[in-house]
């Protein structure tokens, strides 16, 4: 080979070096082109003319009532100080170490250096940090605010177990009026049974005048017995239609403890209730001392069963998925495969039409899908199982599809040459290649899909998710703790125990 | 005997690999064929399994028309031709054993084949035919732990287990380090020897081409350029070897190391 030397031509600036200072000063960055050092002047033109593009956006947005940029900048300084200054200061120290640079490139002092473009970055950061609304302080000082939730999601285990309830109750019948409308008879009183007296036992709700003033109702004098000693009674009121509320006195829920004995004695105003117009004739109200006592012990409440049952729908819903994605996948990622496809212009068509398909579905989250799916199948986990099965067919598609381009077609040769037919070339040298791929991706699809199908629930793709976004909705944080924890657990375990399955095959 | 006549191979891209080749191999011959790569030593070895179609030209072989059987003949014709590659071409997932069984799909039947069930006997024949390359304790390891070395005498035991009545051995010590290169050889010779199997190899190194072959083909750009025996490749100018590998080759040796078993 013939020796051949290498020359270094050193290219001539453009403009003496003076002339590029003054030209990088009017017009920062030109001046690096004119020295020959295209890349590093367009980068600099670019970032400049961002940086100033933004900087006067935010300007706008902070002062846009005011109509001439000179009034414009001084308000939105006054509102937003730090920022305006901080960055103005910046683009001044900027364009003079743009022309320092200029300077000393155009007089071969300096090669490179990307300080100038860290100051940049640093730029950039300044104005993503105030574009993007961040608040240090807020997420500080608001955190307290953020602690009975936040609490209540880490630790939820109070809500996940109850004791059964023992409901301990007597009532008595109230007359709407006057006592020559016949008032209600007294109930009898028997050995060992909770009882329940009014006197009167007939009477005038509480209402209101005009004036939306409160007119107190009769008293009722309550008398009850044979009740559990010692123990919260609680008051309920039923109205004629039979809906039963508890009355409140002085802003408490009307409540009575009993003494040794088992027995009470309580006034109780008759509560507010609006008189259907249309009821007629005599009207029976009931008022009832109740005592609800835990018994036995420990039992799951209903967070967690219904948690729990509905993980296992979850778990299943990636499973089906996984299974639908899996066995459509696999003629599609034959398709899909260039190896397979390259045979004549018709097959690269469909190879291409399908890549592009696949792309495309894929590039769309499950999420959304979830939300197509929903309107197509009606809420509910077969909607999930819809838009994760269309995700993974996608998904695993182009993987199987890698999978297959990536065959060695060496030992198909080797197996063809031992006279196999076929058959036999397929399942001695193709099949040992395509299982290891195949069985890892369908195993990490899976694991996916489970971690997707907790959060499609959130748009009404069943699984646990939807339990999830109903707690959190009623503000029931230890229910939704309980989901919570339970989506980490199944998740965590799901991952490392596909880990460990892809492990031996790979 | 193997005659190859007027042998001729274009390939789809244009690509001319083998240009009226002809030549005859006597059966029990060590014929080496050497030449550059894209010479087309490898198209002139496939050709004869018909793992590649020849263009123009015959092959026959004990007076059988190679280049016209189809199906059940074709693989009736590839399984007494065992072939050994470049890069052994195991199945690197299956275990040692399974490919070396894979040499039996010619012979057994189909379907039990397809579960991977075979016979006790060839089960045997397996294990004596790694016996002879010198590697039964690895038959139970996946092929993909084995050395190169190890490996390509999986892929002997495998032809092996064949029957071969010829085995095509496309550069089957490329891959491998000279010391390798000779024990590889070494069990070639010896199944050519005692066996009386014809062996067709292309090889590389000079030395190693004088060391093993009884005879000698020389190809270039498709055409055969020089043919001979032993004594004639011992004996071949510098303008000979310069007519097969081209102006600026020079003589390649193997080293120091003198023929023989490692």
């Amino acid at each position: 080979m013939a020796s051949r030397k290498i020359e270094v031509v050193e290219k001539k600036n453009l403009v003496s070096p003076p002339v590029a200072v003054i030209i990088s000063v009017l017009f920062p960055g030109l001046g690096h082109v004119l020295i020959r050092k295209l890349n590093r002047g367009l980068l600099i033109m670019a970032s400049i003319g961002t940086i100033i593009g933004l900087f006067l956006w935010r300007i706008d947005l902070l002062a846009h009532r005011e109509t001439d940029f000179i009034s414009q900048y001084l308000k939105a300084l006054s509102r937003k100080g730090f920022f305006i200054g901080f960055i103005t200061l910046a683009i001044v120290i900027l364009w003079l170490w743009v022309a320092r640079d200029t300077y000393l490139h155009a007089t071969r002092k300096k090669k490179g250096g990307f300080a100038l473009f860290a100051f940049i970055l640093v730029m950039f950061f300044a104005i993503g940090w105030q574009i993007s609304e961040i608040d240090l302080k807020k997420a500080v000082t608001k955190f307290p605010d953020a602690w009975p939730p936040l609490s209540k999601i880490l630790w939820p285990w109070e809500a996940a177990f109850t004791r059964a309830t023992e409901e301990l109750s007597a009532s008595t019948e109230i007359l709407i009026g006057s006592e020559d409308q016949g008032p209600p008879p007294i109930p009898v009183e028997e050995p060992g049974k909770p009882y329940l007296r009014s006197t009167p036992n007939f009477g005038k709700l509480s209402s209101l005048d005009e004036n939306n003033n409160v007119i107190k109702g009769t008293i009722l004098h309550l008398t009850g017995k044979n009740f559990k000693p010692n123990t919260l009674t609680q008051i309920w009121w039923f109205d004629a239609l039979g809906n039963e509320f508890r009355p409140r006195q002085d802003g408490k829920y009307t409540s009575v403890t009993t003494d040794d004995k088992g027995n009470f004695e309580y006034d109780l105003v008759m509560p507010y209730r609006l008189i259907p117009p249309s009821a007629e004739g005599k009207i029976l109200n009931k008022v009832e001392a109740r005592q609800v006592t835990e018994v036995g012990s420990l039992i799951p409440a209903d967070p967690l069963k219904l948690t729990f049952s509905l993980i296992i729908e979850t778990i299943f819903m990636g499973m089906m998925a996984t299974f639908f994605g899996i066995i459509l996948s696999i003629p599609i990622s034959f398709l899909a495969a260039r190896n397979i496809m390259k045979g004549s212009w018709v097959t690269m068509l469909i190879y291409f039409i399908t890549r592009t398909v696949l792309n495309i579905i894929r590039s769309i989250e499950p999420l959304i899908w979830a939300l197509i799916a929903v309107v197509w199948v009606g809420l509910g986990p077969f909607a999930g199982i819809v838009a994760l099965t269309v995700h993974s067919i996608a998904a695993l598609g182009k993987l199987y599809s890698e999978a297959i381009e990536g065959i060695d077609h060496g030992p198909i040769e080797a197996i063809q040459a031992t006279g196999a037919n076929w058959l036999q070339t397929i399942m001695f040298a193709v099949i040992p290649q395509m299982i290891p791929p195949f069985v890892s991706f369908s195993i990490y699809r899976w694991d996916i899909n489970v971690r997707m199908s907790t959060v499609i629930g959130l748009v009404g793709g069943g699984g646990i998710g939807f339990l999830l976004v109903q707690y959190i909705r009623l503000l029931d944080y230890k229910a939704a703790g309980i989901a919570v924890w339970f989506i980490a657990l199944t998740v965590s375990i799901l991952d490392y125990v596909s880990a460990e399955i892809r492990n031996r095959f790979v | 005997m193997l005659e190859v006549k007027n042998l001729t191979k274009i390939y789809n891209d244009g690509t001319v690999a083998l240009d009226d080749v002809s030549f005859t191999v006597e059966d029990g011959e060590f014929l080496v064929i050497i030449g550059l790569s894209g010479s087309g030593k490898s198209t002139l070895l496939r050709c004869i399994n018909r793992l590649i179609d020849p263009t123009e030209g015959q092959i026959i072989w004990d007076g059988k028309d190679v280049t016209s059987v189809k199906g059940a003949q074709l693989r009736n014709l590839r399984r007494q031709v065992g072939m050994i590659f470049q890069h052994f071409n195991l199945v690197n997932r299956s275990s040692v054993m399974n490919n070396v069984l894979s040499g039996r799909l010619g012979y057994v039947d189909p379907w039990k084949s397809l579960l991977y069930k075979f016979s006790p006997e060839d089960r045997k024949k397996a294990m004596e035919s790694l016996q002879m390359v010198g590697i039964e304790d690895q038959a139970l390891k996946r092929a993909d732990e084995l050395s190169g070395g190890q490996q390509q005498r999986v892929g002997i035991a495998r032809a092996l287990m064949q029957n071969p009545k010829m085995i095509l051995a496309d550069e089957p010590v490329a891959s491998l380090d000279p010391v390798l290169a000779h024990t590889i050889l070494g069990y070639l010779e010896k199944l050519n020897l005692e066996r009386n199997i014809t062996v067709m190899c292309s090889l590389h190194y000079l030395d190693l081409v004088q060391r093993y072959g009884t005879r000698v083909i020389g190809l270039r750009d498709g055409k055969l350029v020089w043919e001979g025996d032993n004594n004639a490749i011992k004996k071949m100018s510098d303008a000979e070897f310069k007519n097969i590998y081209g102006e600026e080759a020079e003589r390649v040796s193997a080293g120091s190391l003198t023929g023989g078993e490692v």
